[in-house]
């Protein structure tokens, strides 16, 4: 039996909220029943930083070491709350996070549009409700001051201590702000966004974030170039090393354009794929010289980095980070800006920079898909689809689905070039998450990756098995197709540990790899299959 | 005692339009936000399956048209079917739902009533056997939705109140508050069903109540519609002090909020707006950001 846990509970400190039993997990089908632990902190860990929320650290709030230090953290907290709710330090998101404080009935309506929630087995702290209703009692009492009797009609009460705080930031990275709450709700209210402004209280004015979003995250690609620690000169090794690989691969010498001013487009790209999957930029590199576009890459600092991970967590570093894009782009002089394959990306310089880009640094931003349909279904391309003939089902990105509305043109090029293609349920704009939204994916902090592995990922996995059923045997390769960086590299974890490519030959990789695998005139194969 | 009963009246009907016009007016002079667009947008010729212009080359800068009709529409039409809880949470709707319908038409009653005694003060009698149509359209309109409106708001005050009480989910997030108001409302249609049945069976005595209003010159009712009307008004009263103004706010957040996809385009008057809030100050004290300075500045530290 589940304990009862209240919203005047996260001011306990006697009692972890939520406890993560394999048995209490929403079950996945057979043959990946079995039981999915999530690692357990040590002494050290726990006595460092505060983890009774639900055992899990993301963040990992550091115990402060006297009363005075506490008590300094609350007024800190105080202080930025005051600050979330003024037009002058929050214009930002003032009024869709007023909206969804005065007007949530609390009718409950989200909770089941939740992956997190239903895969945890229902755990109260996770309902969408529940963190927004802890914000909202804070301000009930600490800054609007509303009196006893006033505080209980409206509200029950609340203390106020680092607790509370610790677990507070914690509970807004449960969250992976897909947003599904909020598409359900009929009064528009936005729970994801209020984890959002959680998260961003606590950077902005106590700086306290998540070390992989903010120190190695917008701060080192800030700094460096890329937080992925890719340096201009490292870049410059990393294309000799692709255009030498597609050589290899396609028997092309294809180059890849750096810095080439006056080129049309200039195309900005999650760095991370650099790294990890190479075969992703060089397919965009491959079907760019195709289609015969005037494109480059910039080498400036942040210009060869499409990731902006301060739209998860930061305004303020959110808008350093498109501005610097913006500015390489206006460098270079080039037309337009792609966004390659990365849900955030998209999100993050075509919705929500265009409301930071001003003058001159409002330069013409797209998505690549639009232009990857138009030529795989203009016919002008020799496409063979057999050479896809393996089932092949698609993820949806919510950044780029649910909170752009991209959602036909990457099944257009599927259905022309995957016989096999097959939906998930639910899919388009009701797609679930993989479970590593809003930094989820990069985040590796302590038992952190277990968590996301086996609640924030479960949704998605058990989609993943459902769509290729018909199909379990490992022999039968299968590929699930994710045209976003992070929702990839959620899929890479996923799979790995619930040993998905070993029990049912589940593979992952982008949109563009298909594209080129079906390319009538490569001698091999472009997709390799070797699980790594 | 009439004089007491039209003022409050009055003063309840100005109460609540003012109320809710300063809210009205405090949320929409809100400064405009980032695009936090959630699909599908009702406008977008691709709603069907959640489309934007995103899907096109050049979609963003192109002249495009929008059908805001199609998204008031969809708006009005979750108010009279509450579509997403009877999907969703079909016991629950069978309690909200009639409490809703309570709300909406005890609305509409007063506005068809207070037009019946413009009417009857053009000369023109209002009763079943009026010799005018308008006459005896009103008497019917007004008789059916006061009556529905009363059974209606009875039985949904009741089912919420069991819901909140009964559903864990429900009853773990309720405030002391919520039951008051589901109490209140109960005693506001409670007693406007009493008055009609018992006292007033074809609101002739209600509709000469507003005759009295309209021309200043009030009249008296008996002791049942007398307590249905200062309940009412109290109601009126009571409102702005709930998070009623939900009824209104909604249709703010899906046109300004979740479908507002309108681009920034160079020399828009959009980008004038944005240009004047990055230079608005900021004190956010984090050692990264440049508290006191402008948003303009903080990207070119």
């Amino acid at each position: 039996m589940k304990k009862k846990v209240t919203v005047e509970d996260m001011a306990r400190a006697d009692l972890q909220l939520a406890t993560l039993e394999p048995s209490c997990l929403m079950p996945l089908p057979p043959p990946y029943d079995g039981p999915n632990r999530i690692g357990e902190l040590t002494e050290e860990q726990k006595a460092r930083y505060e983890a009774s929320l639900d055992g899990v650290i993301g963040v990992g709030v550091q115990k402060p070491q006297s009363p005075a230090e506490e008590e300094a953290l609350c007024r800190n907290f105080l202080s930025g709350l005051r600050k979330l709710l003024t037009k002058e330090n929050n214009w930002t998101f003032l009024q869709p996070l007023v909206h969804s404080l005065d007007y949530c009935v609390k009718c409950q309506l989200c909770s089941d549009s939740c992956p997190a929630y239903l895969a945890s087995g229902k755990q109260e702290i996770y309902r969408p409700t529940f963190r927004p209703e802890v914000l909202r009692r804070i301000i009930n009492k600490y800054v609007k001051k509303e009196g006893g009797l006033l505080r209980k009609l409206t509200s029950s009460d609340i203390e106020l201590n680092f607790t509370l705080l610790a677990r507070l930031e914690e509970l807004a990275h449960r969250c992976t702000l897909c947003r599904r709450c909020a598409q359900v709700c009929p009064l528009g209210i936005d729970n994801a966004l209020i984890s959002r402004e959680i998260r961003k209280l606590f950077s902005q004015e106590m700086g306290i974030a998540a070390k992989e979003l903010h120190e190695l995250g917008t701060v080192q690609q800030l700094k460096v170039g890329s937080s992925t620690g890719i340096t201009p000169k490292a870049l410059a090794n990393i294309i000799a090393f692709m255009e030498d690989d597609m050589e290899e691969k396609t028997g092309r010498q294809i180059k890849i354009p750096v810095d080439k001013e006056g080129a049309d487009v200039l195309l900005v790209h999650n760095a991370g794929e650099f790294l990890a999957w190479p075969e992703n930029p060089e397919a965009f590199a491959i079907l760019f010289d195709a289609m015969g576009i005037d494109w480059t890459l910039s080498s400036d600092l942040v210009g060869y980095d499409a990731v902006n991970y301060g739209i998860w967590y930061d305004d303020v570093q959110a808008a350093r980070v498109a501005v610097r894009h913006a500015q390489a782009a206006r460098r270079l002089k080039v037309k337009k800006i792609y966004v390659g394959e990365c849900g955030h990306s998209h999100k993050a310089l075509l919705v929500i920079a265009d409301r930071i880009l001003t003058g001159d640094l409002n330069i013409p931003r797209e998505s690549f898909l639009p232009l990857m349909e138009r030529f795989v279904t203009s016919g002008k391309a020799r496409l063979d689809p057999s050479r896809n003939a393996f089932p092949v089902t698609l993820h949806d990105p919510c950044n780029m689905v649910r909170l752009m509305g991209i959602v036909e043109p990457q099944r257009k090029i599927l259905r022309a070039i995957c016989p096999d293609f097959r939906e998930m349920t639910p899919h388009g704009v009701e797609n679930y998450c993989c479970g590593g939204g809003s930094g989820f994916a990069i985040m590796q902090s302590m038992n952190f990756p277990d968590w996301r592995n086996a609640v924030s990922g479960r949704m998605k996995m058990k989609q993943v098995i459902e769509a290729f059923a018909d199909k379990p045997d490992p022999g039968v390769k299968k590929y699930v197709c994710a045209p976003c960086s992070n929702c990839k590299g959620l899929l890479r974890d996923l799979i790995t540990y619930h040993g998905a490519w070993e029990k049912s030959g589940i593979y992952y990789g982008g949109l563009v790899e298909l594209v080129v695998n079906a390319m009538a005139d490569l001698k091999k194969p472009y997709i390799d299959w070797e699980w790594h | 005692m009439s004089i007491f009963l039209a003022i409050l009246t009055y003063f309840g009907y100005v109460f609540v339009v003012t109320m809710y016009t300063v809210k009205a007016v405090k949320y929409l002079r809100r400064p405009r936000h980032l695009r936090w667009d959630l699909y599908p947008v009702m406008h977008e010729e691709r709603y069907r399956y959640g489309g934007s212009y995103f899907e096109e080359i050049g979609g963003a800068a192109g002249a495009r048209k929008k059908h805001r009709l199609r998204g008031i529409l969809f708006l009005l039409k979750e108010y009279v079917t509450m579509g997403e809880y009877f999907k969703r949470r079909k016991d629950y709707w069978l309690a909200l739902y009639p409490w809703h319908i309570g709300f909406i038409l005890i609305i509409a009653f007063h506005i068809f009533t207070f037009f019946a005694a413009v009417v009857m003060l053009s000369g023109i009698p209002v009763s079943g056997d009026s010799p005018f149509t308008a006459g005896r359209i009103f008497y019917y309109v007004v008789l059916f939705v006061g009556v529905v409106s009363f059974a209606s708001g009875i039985v949904g005050s009741v089912g919420v109140a069991v819901k909140r009480l009964t559903a864990g989910d429900l009853r773990d997030y309720a405030t002391p508050q919520n039951y008051f108001t589901y109490v209140f409302c109960l005693a506001v249609f409670a007693s406007g069903f009493y008055a009609w049945y018992f006292v007033d069976p074809t609101f002739s005595e209600y509709r000469q109540f507003w005759v009295g209003l309209i021309t200043g010159k009030p009249v008296t009712v008996a002791p049942a519609a007398v307590l249905h009307i200062v309940l009412f008004d109290l109601f009126l009263i009571y409102l702005p002090f709930t998070r009623s103004m939900h009824y209104i706010t909604r249709i703010f957040a899906f046109l300004f909020i979740r479908w507002d996809d309108e681009p920034n385009l160079r020399g828009s008057r959009l980008e004038a707006q944005l240009v004047s809030q990055l230079g608005q100050r900021v004190t956010w004290a984090a050692p990264h950001i440049k508290s006191g300075g402008t948003w303009a500045d903080q990207v070119e530290s």
